[in-house]
């Protein structure tokens, strides 16, 4: 058997053992690279970061466990955004298995902020600056009734306090009081977003999505319909490098935890690795052809 | 009768503005759909707790997973209804042995994650084995889907703007302009695809859904 046929048949352990180097060795000792952020991650930032004062935004943590180390970065990063720049919040999910990543993602901010707060006014307090609503079903009730008024879609908060008596619940009403909704997903749950809440009230929609479903969405992202997009970690790097700027523009002197730009360098790593494999499968295929020809 | 008078409500509720129409409509979505759903949630429960315990009684292949299957649901939810989700808001259930928690989200933090996230990382390595052994450029239809994926892969990551300069708005206009006009192509056919099968529902053409034969 010739070298080509030999690397054709490799024993698929030494594939996987080469792309568990490629990724483990940048995790471990990450090369630095800055991310330069994409026309639909800037649009997303750019109107979050302009939108009126007095309107919230609202993050729906649609994603599952499984996918949350390519999605659980836009989250952190949207939270460290609009807290920085003091936007009311508003959390909620549409999948069940979501409720578990929301509490983690407000806290881990929250706890970040409150760490250097020195006054109220600096600190993220529940019920005043956030909320997190949780989760409840069916999807059409709540994209409707939101609409309409949101304490009677979600008449309890995830902590089990009446939403009625939470202050920020008195400025935010329904999507009237909301700047932008960002469903984060792997699913096609952000088109439904779209379907009931920008469609019939006007709501402007963001996207975080994976990468490999981020193609699924660019009809949406074309017509206007989505504000804007992080598709993958990349999105989510380009994003937390948008936030760093913008903690510097606002002198926020503390350093930002950026696991999206962190396994970038993995990422990159991977997808090199993949190509090459590509590459060396093609030699070997075409020329154990010509041979057999 | 129930799914042909629902059905047509349901479609024609969206544009009439009327207050007798809209009062019944939120009606429907805020309290009929949410009793239905709950009931969904109770045969859900009841039906996996049924496939279980027959698969423990028939002695089926891998039973005593549900042994396991049926504990993890009983103990989640007991500390899901009574546990409280952590510290800072414990429920009647005490959820902690000495410096030992097991409140939901530290099950959630410490099982849950750690497990979805791993089996979904194994795609990685499948993929690179497919992509190696199967992703050929047999023909010029390959060709180009093995050139797209190459500009993709690479307009991904950060690199590939040190690499070409241009390469990643390349790959933007892939996905902007190609991409779309092909999904919007495939997306008027389910749109079309989809009406077509819910008039055939709900004018009682198409019987399937209700578990009978078409």
């Amino acid at each position: 058997m010739g070298f080509w046929n030999k690397l054709l048949k490799i024993d698929r352990r030494w594939i996987y053992t080469i792309i568990w180097l490629v990724v483990m060795i940048p995790l471990l000792f990450p090369f630095k690279i800055k991310p330069m952020a994409m026309p639909p991650v800037t649009r997303l930032f750019n109107y979050i970061d302009t939108m009126p004062e007095d309107k919230a935004l609202v993050i729906s943590v649609d994603y599952t466990p499984d996918i949350q180390p390519e999605l659980h970065p836009m989250c952190i990063a949207l939270l460290h955004h609009a807290f920085a720049t003091k936007r009311k919040v508003g959390l909620l999910t549409l999948q069940v298995m979501g409720l578990g990543l929301g509490e983690a993602a407000i806290r881990q901010v929250t706890e970040e902020f409150n760490a250097h707060a020195t006054t109220h006014e600096d600190s993220i307090i529940n019920g005043e600056d956030y909320v997190y609503w949780g989760w409840t079903t069916p999807i059409i009730t709540i994209l409707l009734g939101m609409g309409e008024r949101i304490t009677n879609v979600y008449p309890v908060d995830y902590y089990g306090h009446r939403t009625e008596s939470l202050p920020i619940m008195k400025h935010l009403k329904n999507y009237d009081d909301i700047g932008i909704v960002v469903s984060i997903a792997g699913s096609s749950i952000p088109i439904s977003w779209v379907n009931f809440a920008n469609t019939q009230f006007g709501v402007p929609i963001g996207c975080g999505a994976t990468a490999v479903s981020a193609a699924d969405y660019y009809p949406y992202l074309n017509s206007g319909q989505f504000t804007g997009m992080m598709a993958g970690m990349k999105g989510a790097a380009e994003y937390e490098q948008l936030v760093a700027d913008k903690f510097d523009e606002l002198g926020i002197k503390w350093e930002l935890r950026r696991k999206g730009t962190e396994a970038m360098s993995s990422q990159t790593a991977a997808h090199i690795a993949i190509m090459i494999f590509i590459i060396i499968g093609n030699i070997a295929y075409f020329v154990t052809r010509r041979r057999k020809k | 009768m129930i799914v042909l008078v629902l059905g047509i409500f349901g479609a024609v509720a969206f544009v009439i503005p009327h207050p007798i129409v809209k009062s019944i409509d939120e009606t429907m979505r805020n309290d009929v759909l949410r009793i239905i759903t709950a009931f969904s949630l109770v045969l859900g429960v009841g039906s996996i707790i049924q496939h279980h315990l027959i698969k423990i009684r028939r002695k089926a292949e891998h039973w005593p997973f549900s042994y396991i299957a049926l504990i993890s649901l009983a103990v989640s939810a007991a500390i899901g209804l009574f546990g409280g989700i952590d510290p800072a808001s414990p429920g009647i259930l005490p959820t902690h042995i000495g410096g030992f928690s097991f409140h939901m989200q530290a099950l959630y933090d410490n099982i849950m994650i750690p497990l979805a996230s791993t089996m979904f990382a194994l795609l990685a390595f499948f993929m690179a084995s497919a992509a190696y052994r199967a992703f050929r450029a047999r023909n010029l239809e390959a060709t180009l889907l093995l050139i797209a994926a190459f500009i993709l892969m690479l307009g991904a990551v950060p690199l590939g703007r040190m690499l070409i300069r241009p390469l990643p708005d390349f790959a933007e206009w892939i996905l902007t302009v190609p991409n779309t006009a092909a999904k919007r192509g495939i997306m008027f056919g389910i749109g079309l695809g989809s009406i077509a099968t819910s008039l055939k529902i709900i004018l009682g053409i198409e019987r399937g859904w209700l578990g009978g034969g078409g």
